[in-house]
């Protein structure tokens, strides 16, 4: 029963997915904060100014990471959201069982569960709302930042609703995707490092991927002894 | 950075072309749209303005008189009442003087 | 001792804003004439008393709502329609007909004079329209601008400064009167429409009414919430120092006793389950209904302008304009000018007149100004509102969720 762990590497997350979640990662941490603070006001008006003044900063970087990844790896965007909008009935199994992740946290048992793609079913609700509620924020950003004299009323107070949830959404699921990616630590590895998940681990979170979409890579002398 | 060369990676070609290229028009689509809604809402935000502009035009193009001199109400009243345009009653109910603001106190 | 720029007994702090619902997203700021809000981006922002004009702008513009009046008189306005002893007289401003209809669900800019006198008739009011007090102030200051224009052309001293300004949009008076006191003997000195108004119908509309002046309370309707400050100025009691000149015992009144804004008369009739869409026309009960196409033009920029020419060229060359509209003085540009060239019988030869007309003060004012005060200015005669658009769009109006007033690029 217990195999050797195939340790050989699959390319999950190239370079240039790493490097957009990592400036996502470094602008979203500051939005959320000064997101919240901008809410609750309890700082003076210098404060405010200053918290605004990151909040403005922090959304053109991200702004400009959703916009430059988008342009420079359409493809792969479009691959995103092919994965992320895709249904099927194991994800209703999935969602039955959470993944099997409360029952192994809290009763110590493992529960069987269907056989994932790429992401799993959570991933993709996840997925689908970072991209919804990411382009939702931009763009209500934008308005709320440039023209919330010049657009119509009710369209300005609408967007700010907008952004509001939007962002309390994104920001509540913040904590389970960190805790959860720290979990998944060869995931984690691979979006922070060096892109690459172990076979294994592959095959044993996402077996559809596995079977029905990785290649063998053609491999040369030098690729083998690069380390 | 990439220091751990892959053995495998995942075959790019997973979706058809002919959902690759739905699948993009779609998302072109979904942003498009709203935006270019917006963009027309953003440029027609001063109508309600010509709108009421316009009534009022209407209003004088469908006025019996449109002259001020001719309003026969005016005329009576300067004649039952006011005297004439300037005129003492005139100074008295009609016109005022202003306030240098810079110069009060309280 | 401090200094302020309130009279004593005038509305201070009319406009506020809420801290509990504003953004912080400057959005209001844009929209100040007076540079008066204050508050750091993304705080709480302020209104800043001294400078505020009490327009209205931000308040109709902010997205969030936040920004309120705080005086109101519509519960006094009921009391006093119910009241037997007390003939509530109310005036109506040009601009109110053309937007009080969408707060009962009609058409953007539905002109609705007729439901609008038949629905304030079933509340109780007695119509008088100020669009007739508005033919009375081209009469005035047609007549003013005619006079200074001739003694300037004559060189004689004393008969006021050109360019002349128009004094209707309390906004610019206050304004001017704040700034640029220098400026003050070039506002034309008629009276706004309300305040003659109010001065008529409480002396010449006492006798019309066949009722003593005390027990006439004059209600203005009005798409400006300026205009409540305006009333309350302790110098509008001229009905009152009349009617004392000539026998009268009472405590001072004033000449406008309330203001409502068309918001609030909407809030009145809906009060008084009053639906206008559905109302009967009415025609009005005195002389104080008639009114002409120049009064009503009031309500919009350019519109005192073209009703002035109107007067102005039937008095000076003694023939009527052969077109009436006046088209280079219509439209929502900044600055409008134009020059009318005409035969002055009085002074029997041609006489050129330019004219300019300012709308969205705060944005274009200013040049207009620093050439009139450096003496190079090429005006005669130039009509100031301060919103955007006109009363049309005044801060009293409807807020028309679909638009905003900003009219410069983005």
């Amino acid at each position: 029963m217990h195999q050797e762990h195939d340790m050989r590497p699959i390319l999950k997350h190239p370079l240039n997915v790493r490097i957009f979640h990592y400036i996502l990662l470094l602008s979203f941490l500051p939005l959320a904060a000064t997101g919240l603070l901008l809410f609750f006001k309890p700082l003076s008006q210098e404060g405010m100014q200053l918290t605004y003044d990151v909040h403005i900063i922090a959304g053109i970087v991200m702004a400009l990471d959703a916009v430059a990844f988008t342009i420079m790896a359409f493809d792969r965007v479009v691959q995103f959201i092919a994965r992320v909008f895709s249904f099927s009935g194991r994800d209703v199994k999935w969602f039955m069982v959470l993944g099997g992740y409360p029952q192994k946290f809290l009763l110590g048992k493992k529960v069987p569960i269907p056989p994932m793609n790429k992401y799993n079913s959570g991933q993709k609700l996840f997925g689908a709302c970072v991209l919804i509620g990411g382009t939702v924020l931009i763009l209500s950003g934008l308005v709320l930042w440039l023209i919330p004299h010049a657009a119509p009323r009710d369209i300005v107070w609408f967007l700010g609703q907008a952004h509001l949830v939007s962002g309390l959404v994104l920001t509540a699921f913040l904590p389970v995707h960190l805790f959860l990616a720290v979990y998944r630590f060869d995931d984690f590895k691979a979006m922070m490092i060096h892109g690459n998940v172990p076979y294994h681990d592959a095959a044993e979170y996402t077996p559809l991927w596995v079977k029905n979409e990785i290649a063998p890579v053609a491999t040369n002398g030098e690729q083998l002894t690069s380390k | 950075m990439n220091k751990k060369k892959h053995l495998f990676a995942e075959d790019s070609f997973f979706l058809s072309r002919r959902k690759f290229m739905a699948v993009g028009a779609a998302f072109v689509a979904a942003l498009a749209i709203p935006i270019g809604w917006f963009t027309c809402k953003l440029e027609r935000r001063n109508e309600y303005i010509k709108a009421r502009s316009q009534g009022l035009y209407k209003d004088d193009s469908l006025a019996k008189t449109r002259v001020s001199h001719a309003n026969p109400a005016v005329e009576k009243y300067y004649k039952e009442f006011g005297g004439e345009p300037l005129g003492h009653m005139s100074h008295e109910l009609l016109h005022t003087h202003f306030v240098d603001r810079t110069k009060l106190n309280s | 001792m401090t200094t302020t720029t309130y009279q004593p007994g005038e509305i201070q702090g009319l406009i506020k804003i809420n801290a509990s619902k504003c953004k912080g997203c400057d959005a209001c700021k844009q929209f100040c004439p007076t540079h008066a809000i204050h508050g750091a981006s993304g705080a709480v922002h302020s209104i800043d008393e001294d400078k505020c004009l009490s327009c209205g702008q931000c308040l109709i513009n902010c997205p969030f709502s936040a920004i309120e009046e705080t005086h109101s008189a519509l519960e006094t306005v009921i009391k006093k329609l119910a009241d037997k002893n007390t003939t509530v007289v109310g005036i109506i401003a040009p601009a109110v007909r053309v937007a009080i209809g969408e707060e009962f669900g009609l058409g953007t800019g539905e002109l609705v004079t007729g439901k609008l006198y038949g629905a304030m008739n079933q509340a109780g009011f007695k119509i008088f329209d100020c669009n007739f007090a508005a033919d009375l102030t081209i009469m005035e200051e047609g007549s003013e601008f005619i006079h200074r224009l001739h003694a300037n052309v004559k060189g004689e001293a004393n008969a006021g400064p050109l360019p002349q300004f128009t004094s209707c949009c309390p906004g610019w008076v206050r304004y001017l009167e704040t700034r640029y006191p220098a400026l003050l003997p070039n506002l034309s000195t008629a009276k706004s429409p309300q305040q003659m108004a109010g001065a008529v119908a409480k002396t010449y509309g006492a006798k019309v009414y066949q009722m003593q002046p005390e027990n006439i309370f004059t209600v203005s309707v009005m798409p400006c919430t300026s205009k409540k400050l305006e009333a309350s100025r302790p110098e509008f009691n001229s009905a009152w120092q009349y009617h004392q000149e000539h026998g009268g015992n009472s405590p001072s009144y004033q000449d406008i006793d309330a203001v409502l804004t068309t918001r609030e008369m909407a809030q009145l009739l809906k009060m008084l389950d009053i639906d206008l869409a559905n109302t009967e026309e009415y025609q009005g009960d005195s002389l104080f209904s008639e009114y002409t196409g120049a009064g009503t033009i009031f309500g919009t920029t350019g519109g005192v302008m073209e009703a002035a020419l109107r007067t102005a060229h039937k008095v000076l060359t003694g023939t009527e304009m052969a077109k009436l509209e006046f088209e280079p003085v219509r439209g929502l540009k900044g600055v409008k000018s134009a020059s009318v060239s005409l035969f002055d019988t009085e002074l029997n030869q041609d006489v050129t007149v330019n004219v300019a007309v300012v709308h969205d003060m705060g944005n274009n004012i200013e040049p207009v100004l620093r050439d009139v005060m450096a003496g190079t200015s090429p005006y005669h005669f130039i009509e100031v509102m301060n919103c955007a658009g006109g009363c049309v769009n005044g801060g009293g109006q409807p807020i028309e969720g679909k638009g905003s007033s900003w009219l410069g690029n983005i």
